[in-house]
């Protein structure tokens, strides 16, 4: 079933070399709950693969009727989003974790 | 700091281009034709960005590009060829073959930087 | 000259031969594809080396070859010996050029000018301004031509806003080919302000279909700069074939924002809505001009003809062009199948040779400290120092070796560069000759190689002029009408030997001599061998050419031929046949700075013999000697002709009682040097005799012992020569030693 809320973490750099493997990964977890918690806080590096991946895993939530929620940022996610216009668009409050902000 | 990688069978150009990259601060690997080029992608040569000629004894540009395309760690790399005014048809054979884009030489050390700075990542 | 122009120089004049080479050879094969590119690139790669340093009188007339040469490649202009012999004369005029830049003039003088201009007039006449042949031209593979209308008023008032709005959707190979769309928008960024943007990924599928690879992101975007369209344009050179662009400038017409909106694929209401979100329409221009729009829309339905279409202002629109897949592969293909070999040679690195000249002079001056540690060493009596020493001499050795292998080159490229000569020259004399090249791949130091060529010139010129005959008269003598010219080289005994040999009539004996007379350098009845005949058309002022013609009688004779292989510690040979040609042997040290010497003492002073010219040495026995005045001994049955060094340089003082002989062998003529002492082998590092002693016959040069003093080092052909006449003076009978064994 799917159910409750699933959290995962992005490790690595949000780039077109890992897009595959990622959208599999965003998919799979999208399948198995309810509300999808994504953190990206250590997303080191991220391209317009990630930035469209992203907006893939937000719009197929919402046609699931399910929720997915960017709960962390890392600089360079936050910066792309900013760029993008997207921040709002997203609708996640975007939490820099304290060790990120030195 | 990012590497650019230069193949180009003409040291004139080899050495102007690498002058320039020199001082811009990037980091220059050289090869003077694509086997060598190659040789350094197959041992896993660190580049940000790979700028070659087209027209080059042995190998040419265009499968050069072809065979960087299929090495999974270069897939996405930009990949610049060095072209004139009057080869507009090589250019759409070259990006058919996986290029980025191109520098019409000769270009001024602006044009390339600019170029350089519009495809690197 | 700066490190950039001198690469440059010496690049075009290797691409330059290049060219050459692979002209000549198109004459012979003219439809051979490859070898139109092998000419091709050679004047691209100097075009585009003279735009790099700025160098526009050769830029320009390269660009006119070019031209010429991209039209033979396209099959538009065909191969004839006219177009090969103008490009011949193109190649040669480049070389001007870069002698020209190379001197540091700014430009040609008139003379070069009027020369290149007569090339261009006539490559331009014959075959540039020729019609392509037909539609099937290169224009038509071009990309489409950017339209860039002008914007002009098309009903409707001008929009509020004063940014320039973009709407762009990405192709989706765009990050395939390595490209981010995030990089062209930040550098969009960095060429104004991104006032707005907003993000489409409408055409985005379903994530079962959605392939992460492809981008399928559209942007609106409200951009404020004073940049001119051309510069935005610019940003999206790279992507423009595959993704759809369009850009509306400052105050443009409200019904160009309509235009766009039908031009854009996503749903109009939407579209409208995001372009009020970024600013670029207010929400009254958004309705006025959807009110336009249905309006035009219901025009078009009644009559299509009577409204003019959507005006494409101030846009571009770039439909995208795929290249037809096999069409590239074919091409790959053909090019790859172009030589590895080439790849090869290639490999290659560039150093300046005076780097490379530093590197030898420290070897040399390492190879006589060392020596210097070696003697010290031995005379101290330490085993295990003499051993240390001994171990680094062989290194040094060794280093000695390498790095004059570093200056080693091939003569290949020295010979092919008289293909073009004998091509020219033949035709010039009208006689039908082709040239035989073998061993091409002999190496020789680079010192040599640069200086032989002259020689070489002259003996090629000479046997073309002189020795081949022309074809009636070989016809009439039974021979194949085509004279052939072989230029031919191999190691023999640390020299290398060049020899130019041709099939023609020979030297005539006869006619030498009587020249000879004339001229009386010889006597009138005096015996001369053939070989002394032979020998005589080195004697300075010696032609026996009938008539002198503008070829080999330039004033140069063969004496100046011998006098500079002579400088070069060579020596040249001729043997001829009669009726069947002549061959020219020109024998070289290898290398001009360093040589394996082997050490030698007369009186007070040491000398150096070329180890490789050593064969053997052995004491010199009092019965085994001629006696007084007879200078030869009997080597196991052999004559062999000697001289003493005491005698030959008038060392005061009585000899040794026992006496050793350094049998050495030079071109095939063994003689023996009578010396006091045989001190070993010494490297050798040559240091050139000054003016002074120029002409002093027997020494080669001079170079410093371990122990600081100087050594004298033989000229050992000169020896063996000198040895071998006298001997054969002394002595003008049957040799009685010769019955032995």
């Amino acid at each position: 079933m799917t159910t409750g809320t699933h959290r995962i973490a992005i490790l690595e750099d949000m780039t077109i070399y890992n897009a595959l493997a990622q959208k599999a990964n965003f998919m799979e977890a999208l399948q198995e709950c309810q509300e999808l918690e994504i953190d990206l806080s250590h997303v080191a590096e991220i391209d317009t693969a990630g930035f469209q991946l992203l907006l893939l895993t937000k719009r197929e939530a919402a046609q699931q009727n399910k929720k997915a929620r960017i709960v962390a940022h890392s600089p360079a996610v936050r910066e792309v989003l900013d760029f993008f216009n997207m921040a709002a668009g997203f609708g996640d409050p975007l939490v820099i974790p304290a060790r990120e902000q030195a | 700091m990012k590497t650019i990688f230069l193949v180009d069978d003409s040291a004139t150009i080899l050495l102007s281009i690498s002058n320039i990259l020199a001082k811009a601060g990037y980091a220059v690997e050289k090869a003077g034709n694509a086997e060598e080029g190659m040789k350094k992608f197959q041992a896993g040569v660190k580049v940000d960005l790979l700028i070659t000629d087209l027209n080059m004894p042995g190998m040419n540009g265009i499968q050069f590009i072809r065979e960087v395309r299929k090495l999974p760690s270069y897939k996405f790399m930009p990949i610049l060829f060095l072209t004139t005014e009057s080869q507009q048809e090589k250019r759409t054979e070259a990006k058919a073959a996986g290029a980025s884009g191109w520098i019409v030489k000769p270009a001024t050390a602006d044009q390339l930087l600019n170029t350089i700075k519009l495809v690197l990542r | 000259m700066d490190e950039l122009t001198s690469v440059f120089v010496t690049e075009s004049r290797e691409q330059l031969a290049a060219m050459e080479e692979a002209l000549l050879q198109l004459e012979t094969s003219p439809g051979d594809a490859d070898l139109i590119n092998t000419v091709f690139r050679p004047a691209h790669t100097i075009k585009g080396g003279a735009g790099v340093i700025e160098c526009n009188f050769i830029v320009s007339f390269t660009h006119v070859v070019e031209n010429a040469l991209d039209k033979l490649r396209n099959g538009e202009i065909s191969v004839s010996s006219d177009l090969v012999a103008v490009l011949l004369g193109c190649g040669d005029h480049i070389g001007n050029l870069l002698s020209v830049l190379e001197a540091g003039a700014p430009e040609p003088d008139a003379d070069l000018k009027a020369e290149g201009d007569s090339l261009l007039s006539r490559l331009q006449r014959d075959w540039l301004d020729e019609p392509a042949k037909s539609g099937a031209g290169a224009e038509d593979s071009r990309p489409p031509v950017i339209k860039v209308d002008q914007v002009h008023a098309s009903g409707g008032g001008e929009v509020e806003t004063d940014s320039w709005h973009i709407s762009l959707r990405f192709g989706q190979n765009v990050l395939r080919n390595g490209m981010d769309p995030l990089s062209f928008l930040r550098y969009l960024a960095t060429l104004g302000q991104i006032v707005n943007i907003e993000t489409l990924p409408d055409a985005m599928p379903d994530a079962e279909q959605m392939d992460p690879e492809s981008c399928y992101l559209g942007f609106e975007i409200k951009f404020k700069s004073d940049v001119d369209k051309a510069a935005i344009e610019g940003v999206f050179d790279f992507v423009r074939d595959e993704c759809s662009l369009h850009i509306l400038p400052p105050h443009s017409k409200l019904t160009d924002y309509v235009t766009l909106l039908q031009a854009l694929p996503e749903n109009i209401m939407r579209l409208g809505e995001i372009l009020v979100k970024i600013g670029a329409l207010t929400p009254s221009e958004l309705d006025e001009g959807l009110q336009a729009q249905q309006s035009s829309l219901a025009s078009d339905g009644e009559a299509d003809t009577l409204s003019p279409p959507p005006p494409h202002l101030g846009e571009i629109l770039v439909e995208q062009r795929v290249v037809q897949p096999e069409l590239v592969e074919a091409a790959v293909i053909k090019q790859k199948q172009v030589s590895d070999k080439k790849a090869a040679e290639a490999r290659l690195i560039r150093i300046q040779a005076d780097k490379l000249d530093r590197l030898i002079d420290l070897v040399g001056e390492l190879v006589i400290a060392g020596a210097s540690a070696n003697l010290l060493a031995s005379r101290s009596g330490q085993g295990e120092l003499t051993e240390a020493t001994s171990l680094l001499s062989r290194l040094v050795e060794q280093i000695r070796d390498s790095a004059l292998q570093l200056r080693m080159v091939q003569i290949g490229e020295t010979f092919n560069r008289f293909q073009r000569v004998v091509r020219d020259v033949s035709k010039e004399l009208g006689k039908e000759i082709e040239l035989a090249i073998s061993g091409a791949d002999t190496e020789l130091d680079k010192s040599v190689v640069e200086k032989i060529g002259d020689p070489l010139m002259h003996l090629v010129r000479n046997a073309m002029d002189h020795g081949i005959e022309p074809g009636e008269v070989r016809a009439a003598n039974g021979k194949n009408p085509r004279g052939r010219l072989e230029l031919n080289a191999y190691h023999d005994s640390g020299s290398i030997v060049i020899e130019v040999a041709d099939d023609g009539g020979g030297l005539n004996r006869e006619k030498i001599l009587k020249k000879a007379v004339d001229k009386g350098l010889v006597q009138a009845g005096q015996y001369l061998s053939d070989q002394e005949i032979a020998n005589l058309i080195f004697e300075p002022g010696f032609s026996t050419a009938d008539q002198v013609s503008n070829l080999s009688g330039r004033g140069v004779g063969m004496d100046v031929v011998k006098r500079n292989i002579q400088s070069l510690r060579g020596r040249v040979e001729v043997s001829s046949v009669e009726g069947q040609g002549t061959r020219f042997a020109i024998r070289l040290p290898l290398t001009l700075a360093i040589i394996d010497g082997f050490l030698v003492g007369a009186g007070p002073a040491a000398y150096v013999v070329p180890l490789d010219m050593v064969v053997e040495c052995l004491e010199l026995q009092a019965h085994a000697a001629g006696t007084g005045d007879r200078n030869y001994l009997n080597l196991r049955g052999e004559v062999l002709p000697f001289i003493r060094l005491r005698d030959l340089f008038e060392i005061p003082g009585e000899p040794p009682k026992r006496e050793n002989v350094v049998v050495i062998k030079c071109a095939g003529q063994k003689a023996g040097i009578v010396v006091d002492t045989l001190l070993g082998e010494f490297q050798t590092v040559i240091k050139p005799l000054g003016n002074l002693f120029k002409h002093l016959r027997g020494i080669g040069g001079s170079t410093i012992l371990g122990s600081g003093d100087v050594a004298l080092i033989l000229d050992v052909q000169a020896l063996v020569k000198y040895s071998a006449q006298h001997e054969e003076q002394e002595t003008g009978y049957a040799l009685p030693l010769r019955a032995g064994t």
